[in-house]
């Protein structure tokens, strides 16, 4: 004989079966923000590696300091997100472009910055330290860099760092 | 008439979760701000030294006094391979024939192992003996490549003996060669 369904429990409303359970997921969520936080430098990325180019990966653990934005990329030397030069006019010395193994225009831009933080030493005094940054491309060739080094010793900015990506 | 008993006074602390909500908020909040700012590209310097200016000019001046000796390490990168030279003498391959001090692999790629090695053995005997024994100064064929370069300079700042980096030449300056 079949039980007649209960008038009472039709009526009861069974508490906790529609409920998500959130308890992984809160797991979950946790490492990942510890482990994200684990990683999280306080200094910020102070040089963001430029779009058009490769750099070369080097062992040294050196932090990466601030200085004059120099990138040379497969095609065009740019400094300060300025298109300065084009690779080809220097490989060719191309007259007006290189001039004693200096790269005219580059020097210009680099005397121009120069000369503004001269500037800014005088009036606010923010030493100047003719710090640059040369950014890369891994396919240069070692007289292109040498070229743009050389230019940026004869143009107030004798402090050159090479930019790298550090292999862990 | 008398009031019906309350409820609350028989339902008694039923364990009830915690609203997790807000926390959930800010978990969806966090997450992506500390992924978006977090670097997972580690960048570095290599940090460049001009090579110290030689010539007569300092001799010239001071009074002729005995002259201090230099190593003047040098390494040039041509294109088979590594030279290593000093004020004293240009090393010579393991077979002590012409050519480069330390050749490229069979397969044609440059043998970075192998210089560090040959320099870990010059620094040992240098150590101490010359005022310049922390610096070297690396130059190259214009063609040579730039990564090619920064793992030269790797091998000759530093080389890992027994899981310890132990340091070489952390001076590296670049020298343009005659161009």
């Amino acid at each position: 004989m079949a039980f007649i369904p209960s008038r009472i429990k039709k009526h009861q409303t069974s508490a906790g079966q529609g409920k998500l359970n959130l308890n992984s997921m809160m797991d979950m969520f946790t490492i990942i923000l510890l482990f994200l936080l684990k990683t999280y430098s306080t200094e910020g990325q102070l040089i963001s590696p430029s779009q058009q180019l490769t750099l070369p990966k080097s062992n040294i653990e050196k932090p990466p300091e601030v200085g004059l934005d120099l990138i040379v990329s497969k095609r065009n030397i740019i400094v300060n997100n300025e298109l300065v030069a084009n690779l080809d006019d220097v490989r060719n010395n191309k007259s007006g472009v290189m001039e004693n193994g200096i790269i005219q225009p580059l020097a210009e831009r680099l005397r121009f910055y120069a000369q503004k933080a001269k500037k800014m030493e005088v009036d606010y005094g923010v030493k100047f330290s003719g710090k640059v940054t040369i950014q890369g491309d891994i396919d240069l060739q070692y007289s292109d860099i040498m070229k743009v080094m050389r230019t940026c010793g004869l143009s107030d900015h004798p402090n050159m760092r090479l930019v790298v990506y550090r292999k862990e | 008439m008398a009031y019906r008993p309350s409820f609350r006074r028989t339902v008694d602390g039923e364990s009830s979760d915690p609203d997790l909500t807000p926390i959930m908020n800010l978990m969806v909040v966090l997450i992506p701000l500390l992924l978006s700012s977090s670097e997972f590209i580690k960048i570095g310097i290599l940090e460049l030294n001009l090579p110290p200016a030689a010539g007569p000019m300092t001799e010239e001046l001071g009074k002729p006094k005995e002259k201090i000796r230099t190593l003047d390490l040098a390494v040039s990168i041509i294109d088979d391979g590594f030279m290593i030279t000093s004020s004293l003498a240009v090393l010579q391959d393991k077979k002590g024939g012409e050519g480069p001090s330390i050749p490229n692999k069979e397969d044609g790629s440059y043998d970075f192992e192998g210089l560090s090695q040959r320099l870990l053995e010059i620094k040992e005997l240098a150590e101490g003996k010359f005022p310049d024994s922390d610096s070297i100064v690396i130059q190259a064929n214009p063609k040579i490549n730039y990564q090619t370069l920064v793992y030269s300079m790797d091998a000759a700042r530093s080389i890992r003996v027994n899981n310890r980096t132990k340091a070489l030449f952390p001076q590296v300056s670049l020298s343009a060669g005659i161009i």
